[in-house]
C-alpha cells in the first residue's frame, strides 16, 4: 500500500534525534498554552515563527504543529478542575468535567480526557494519512446551505442540554444568537448593538464571555454559601484518580463519536473545534442510555467533546495541507509560516514535498504518544490543586481569570466584559437558566446567519435551498427529528399512561 | 553696568540658539522595544506582513531595537487606529495600514479615528489582484464572463469580502462599465471564498496571484483578467483588464506604516530613512517576489496626496456600491 511505504518515509524523518526533540518541545508548550486560559495556540506560533525561520522547516512544522493539537489535549485542564475553559474548544469540557471534580472523581475526568485525545488525535493522523485528498474534495461539496444545515443541527443540540426547562433552554440560547449579532456586519459593514463602542465593533471576544459565564459565574455563586474549608471530595490512593476499566468501557462509543465528528468537521473550513465538540456531545448525550444524567457528571460527556476537539485538529490539517486552503486562525497561520519558509501551499505540496507531509503525519502519530504519556501521569498532580481550600482557589481562579482573558487582546475592555458576562453567569445559575445552551447559541450564532444569508444569495432569496440540495436536505431532516423527540417521547409516555389507565 | 546689561541678553540669546540648534540637529533613535500595531490577529494578512518585515529589518540590521508586533483586531481596522491614535506622543510606536485604514472609517461611525489624523511614513507594498474563475469553467476571458451575466441577469455569483471590501467594489465598477449584474457572496476568510469557487458554487473571485498561483498550477483555477496597469511578470499570458476592453479605475490594494498623530520631525525622518534603505535591500525584493507584491514605495507629499486621493475615490465608489457613507 502506497501510504505505508510513505509512512515509513515519514517515520524514518520524525524519527531522528532533533525531530523527536523539538516534537517534544512542541507538545510541551501546546500542552502549557492550552492549560493557560487566554494565551491560544495561534499567538504562540505566530510568535515562535521568527525562531523557526533558522530551523530545518520539517523540523520546524514538527515543532509547530506540537503546539497545534498539543494544546487540545490541555484545554481541559482548567476546565475540569476550576471550570474555566483553557481553550474556546473545551467549553463543553466544562460541563461534566467540573461536575465529576465536584464528585471527587476529578482524577478520572482528567485521565478519560488524555486518553479519548489520544485516541481521536491518533484516528485524526490516521485519516489525515488515509483519506485527505478525497475528504478534501468532498469537503469542496459544502456551500452555504451545507454549512447552516450543519449549524442547525448543532442548535438543535440545545434539545439535550435542556435539563429540566426547555422553555428556559431556549430563552438561554436565543439570547446567545443575539450576542452573536453584536459587532460589524460581514455583509452590509454595518454596526449592530455596539452602544456606540469601537471595542464592540468585532463583537463580544468569545474568551471573555465564557470565562466570564463559567469561571468568574462559579466564584460568584458559590460565595454565597458558607463551605467548609475544602469544598471538593478527592479520593485517596492512585487507582482512584485514574480512570477505571469500567469508565474506559463506557465511553467506548464516545472515543468513536470523538474521533469521527471531530476529524470531519475540522476538514470544513470555517466550521471549528467548538462547533465539533457540541455536536459530539450532543451526539453522545443522544444515544446514551441515560441521558438525563449529562451535566452532572458523566465521563462520556468529557470524553466526547475531548475527542472531538483533538480529532479537530488533525482534520484541520487537511485542506490546509491538500489545497492550502487554512480553515481557522492557527492553520492560517502555520500556512503563513510554510510561505515564510518559502514553501508554496496548494494541491501539489504533498506530492512536491513528501518528505514535510510524511514526516509530519509520522511525528503526529510520535507526538499523540508522547502527550498521552506526559499527560496521564500529572493527573493526579494536577488533581491536587483541588485540595486547595477555598480561600486561596477562588482567589486563584479570579486571577487565572483575568490575566487570562487580557492577555488575549491586550485589552482591560475584556476583562470589564467578563466581569459583566460574570454577573449573567452568576444571574443565570440563581435562576436556573442553562449557561451551555446561551455559549451554544453564541458559538453557532455567528456561522448560522452567515451560511444563512449568504444561502439565499446564492439562490436569489429562494428559501427552499437548503432542503432540496441532498446534503442541507438530510442534514436539515435530522436536525428537525432531533428537535421533535421531546414531543415524540411525550406522546409516547402519554399512551403508555393511556394503556396503563385502561389496562 | 552698561555692559553687563547688553551681554546678559546676548549670552542668554547664544545660548538659546546654541541648544536650539542642538535640538535641531538632534536626531531619533529608538531606545527601547518598538511596538508595530497591526489590525489583524496572529495569522492575519497584515500580521504576517508586519512580522516578516520585522524580521527582516533586524535581519538587516536597520534598526538597533527589538520590533514586536502587537495585534490590536476589531471593527476591521478600527480598534488599532484608535490605538494608535491614543500614541500621540509616543516615539516607539507604529502601525502598519491597509486599504481598509483608509475606507472602514468612511462607513463606520463609531470609528474615531481616520488615516488623516495618523502620520504617513511609507508606502511599501502595492498588492495585484487578479479575476479568477474555476479551469473547468467555460470562461475563458472576460468577454466570455460578461456574456454569460448578460444572458442570465443576477444569476452568477463572485465570493469575496464584505460590501465595502475592493472585490465588490470593483465587481461594481466593472458591472457599471459592462451592464451586467451578478451577485455577490461575502465570505469571512480567503480559505473560505476560494473552497467556495473550487466547489463551483460561485463562479468567479477577485484574488491575490500568490494565493492563486498555486491552484493555477495544479491545474484547478484559470485567471482571465489582470487588475493591473501592466501584465503581471508571473502571469504574462493573462491580459489586464483594460486591454480586453473594460475601463474601469483600478482601486490599489496598498500597504504601508503610519505613525501617531503629530509625530515629531525627527521621527517621522527617522523611519524615512530606515524604510528608504529598507526598500533597497535584497531580501526585501526577494519577499515582494516571493509574494508577487509589487514594490509601491512612496514617502512625503506624493504619500499624503495618494492617501487623501484613494479617500475621494473611494467616497465616491462606496456610495455608489450603496453602503452607507458617514464621513
Amino acid at each position: 500500500m502506497e501510504a505505508f511505504d510513505n509512512l515509513l518515509l515519514g517515520f524514518s524523518v520524525a524519527l531522528t534525534p532533533i525531530n523527536l526533540f523539538w516534537c517534544l518541545v512542541g507538545v510541551i508548550l501546546g500542552t502549557v498554552v492550552g492549560v493557560l486560559p487566554g494565551l491560544g495556540p495561534a499567538a504562540t506560533i505566530a510568535m515562535l515563527l521568527p525562531l523557526t525561520l533558522k530551523m530545518d522547516h520539517t523540523t520546524a512544522i514538527i515543532a509547530l504543529a506540537g503546539i497545534f493539537y498539543g494544546a487540545r489535549y490541555g484545554g481541559s485542564t482548567t476546565s475540569i478542575l476550576l471550570n474555566i475553559p483553557g481553550e474556546s474548544s473545551s467549553v463543553v469540557t466544562c460541563l461534566d468535567g467540573y461536575q465529576m471534580a465536584r464528585q471527587g472523581r476529578a482524577g478520572a475526568a482528567l485521565g478519560i480526557s488524555a486518553i479519548a485525545s489520544f485516541v481521536a488525535g491518533t484516528v485524526g493522523v490516521l485519516g489525515l494519512m488515509l483519506i485527505a485528498p478525497p475528504l478534501a474534495r468532498f469537503a469542496l461539496r459544502f456551500a452555504p446551505p451545507e454549512y447552516f444545515a450543519l449549524m442547525v443541527l448543532g442548535l438543535a443540540m440545545v434539545v439535550f442540554l435542556a435539563g429540566d426547562s426547555m422553555v428556559k433552554a431556549l430563552l438561554a440560547m436565543l439570547v446567545g444568537l443575539w450576542l452573536a449579532t453584536i459587532g460589524t456586519d460581514l455583509f452590509t459593514a454595518e454596526s449592530r448593538f455596539t452602544f456606540g463602542q469601537v471595542k464592540l465593533l468585532g463583537g463580544v471576544d468569545f474568551i471573555a464571555a465564557t470565562v466570564g459565564i463559567f469561571a468568574i459565574g462559579e466564584v460568584l455563586v458559590n460565595l454565597e454559601s458558607q463551605g467548609g474549608a475544602e469544598i471538593f471530595k478527592l479520593s485517596r490512593g492512585l487507582r482512584n484518580l485514574l480512570p477505571t476499566l469500567q469508565d474506559l468501557k463506557d465511553c467506548r462509543f464516545a472515543f468513536l463519536n470523538g474521533s469521527v465528528i471531530g476529524f470531519f468537521i475540522g476538514a470544513l473550513p470555517g466550521a471549528g473545534a467548538t462547533v465539533a465538540s457540541f455536536l459530539s456531545y450532543g451526539l453522545e448525550k443522544a444515544v446514551s442510555r441515560h441521558p438525563e444524567k449529562f451535566g452532572t457528571g458523566v465521563i462520556e460527556g468529557v470524553a466526547a467533546p475531548e475527542g472531538a476537539n483533538n480529532a479537530d485538529a488533525g482534520g484541520a490539517l487537511v485542506p490546509l495541507l491538500t489545497l492550502g486552503i487554512p480553515g481557522g486562525n492557527t492553520t492560517a497561520i502555520l500556512l503563513g509560516g510554510l510561505i515564510l519558509w518559502g514553501y508554496k501551499p496548494g494541491p501539489l505540496l504533498i506530492q512536491e514535498h513528501p518528505q514535510l507531509f510524511w514526516g509530519l503525519v509520522a511525528s503526529m502519530y510520535i507526538g499523540n504518544v508522547l502527550l498521552l504519556v506526559l499527560n496521564l501521569p500529572l493527573v493526579p498532580l494536577f488533581a491536587q490543586i483541588l485540595r486547595l481550600p477555598y480561600y486561596v482557589l477562588y482567589p486563584l481562579i479570579f486571577g487565572i481569570s483575568i490575566v487570562g482573558v487580557y492577555s488575549v487582546n491586550n485589552s482591560l475592555f475584556d476583562v470589564w466584559m467578563m466581569g459583566l458576562f460574570g454577573l449573567l453567569g452568576y444571574l443565570m445559575r440563581k435562576l436556573d437558566f442553562p449557561a451551555a445552551a446561551l455559549i451554544l447559541g453564541m458559538v453557532l450564532g455567528d456561522g448560522l446567519e452567515r451560511a444563512l444569508r449568504q444561502s439565499l444569495m446564492m439562490s436569489q432569496g429562494d428559501i427552499t435551498i437548503l432542503a432540496t440540495r441532498p446534503i442541507s436536505g438530510t442534514l436539515l431532516l435530522i436536525a428537525v427529528t432531533i428537535l421533535c423527540l421531546p414531543a415524540i417521547r411525550k406522546v409516547r409516555s402519554w399512551r403508555v399512561e393511556a394503556v396503563e389507565r385502561e389496562g | 553696568m552698561k555692559l553687563r546689561t547688553i551681554l546678559l541678553p546676548i549670552t542668554v540669546a547664544t545660548v538659546m540658539a546654541i541648544s536650539a540648534g542642538f535640538a535641531w540637529s538632534q536626531e531619533f533613535k529608538p531606545s527601547k522595544q518598538i511596538e508595530a500595531v497591526v489590525h489583524t490577529g496572529p495569522g492575519g494578512g497584515s500580521d504576517l506582513l508586519a512580522r516578516a518585515i520585522a524580521e527582516l529589518l533586524q535581519k538587516e540590521k536597520l534598526i538597533p531595537q527589538r520590533m514586536q508586533v502587537v495585534n490590536k483586531p476589531g471593527g476591521g481596522p478600527a480598534v488599532a487606529m484608535s490605538y494608535l491614535a491614543e500614541k500621540k506622543g509616543e516615539t516607539h510606536t507604529i502601525g502598519f495600514f491597509t486599504g481598509v485604514w483608509v475606507t472602514n472609517p468612511l462607513t463606520t461611525a463609531e470609528a474615531t479615528v481616520t488615516v488623516k489624523d495618523l502620520t504617513p511614513i511609507v508606502r511599501l507594498v502595492l498588492e495585484p489582484a487578479v479575476i479568477a474563475v474555476k479551469a473547468d469553467s467555460p470562461y475563458k476571458n472576460m468577454k466570455d464572463f460578461i456574456d454569460a451575466a448578460k444572458k442570465n441577469p443576477k444569476q452568477l455569483a463572485q465570493s469575496g469580502g464584505s460590501i465595502t471590501s475592493r472585490d465588490n467594489l470593483m465587481r461594481l465598477l466593472i458591472q457599471k462599465a459592462t451592464g451586467t449584474q451578478w451577485n455577490f457572496i461575502s465570505f469571512p476568510s480567503g480559505g473560505e471564498r476560494l473552497s467556495n469557487l473550487l466547489g463551483g458554487h460561485v463562479q468567479l473571485m477577485v484574488i491575490e496571484p500568490q494565493e492563486a498561483g498555486e491552484q493555477i498550477r495544479a491545474g484547478n483555477l484559470r485567471v482571465i483578467a489582470a487588475l493591473t496597469e501592466k501584465r503581471l511578470a508571473a502571469l504574462p499570458n493573462v491580459p489586464t483588464i483594460k486591454e480586453q476592453g473594460i475601463d474601469v479605475p483600478l482601486i490599489p490594494q496598498a500597504r504601508g506604516v503610519l505613525a501617531p498623530p503629530a509625530a515629531p520631525r525627527e521621527v517621522v525622518q527617522y523611519w524615512e530613512g530606515v524604510f528608504e534603505r529598507f526598500e533597497k535591500t535584497a531580501s526585501w525584493k526577494q519577499y515582494l517576489e516571493q509574494n508577487q507584491f509589487e514594490d509601491g514605495y512612496l514617502k512625503g507629499p506624493p504619500l499624503s496626496k495618494f492617501l487623501d486621493d484613494l479617500t475621494v475615490q473611494m467616497r465616491e465608489v462606496l456610495k455608489e456600491a450603496g453602503a452607507k457613507v458617514v464621513r
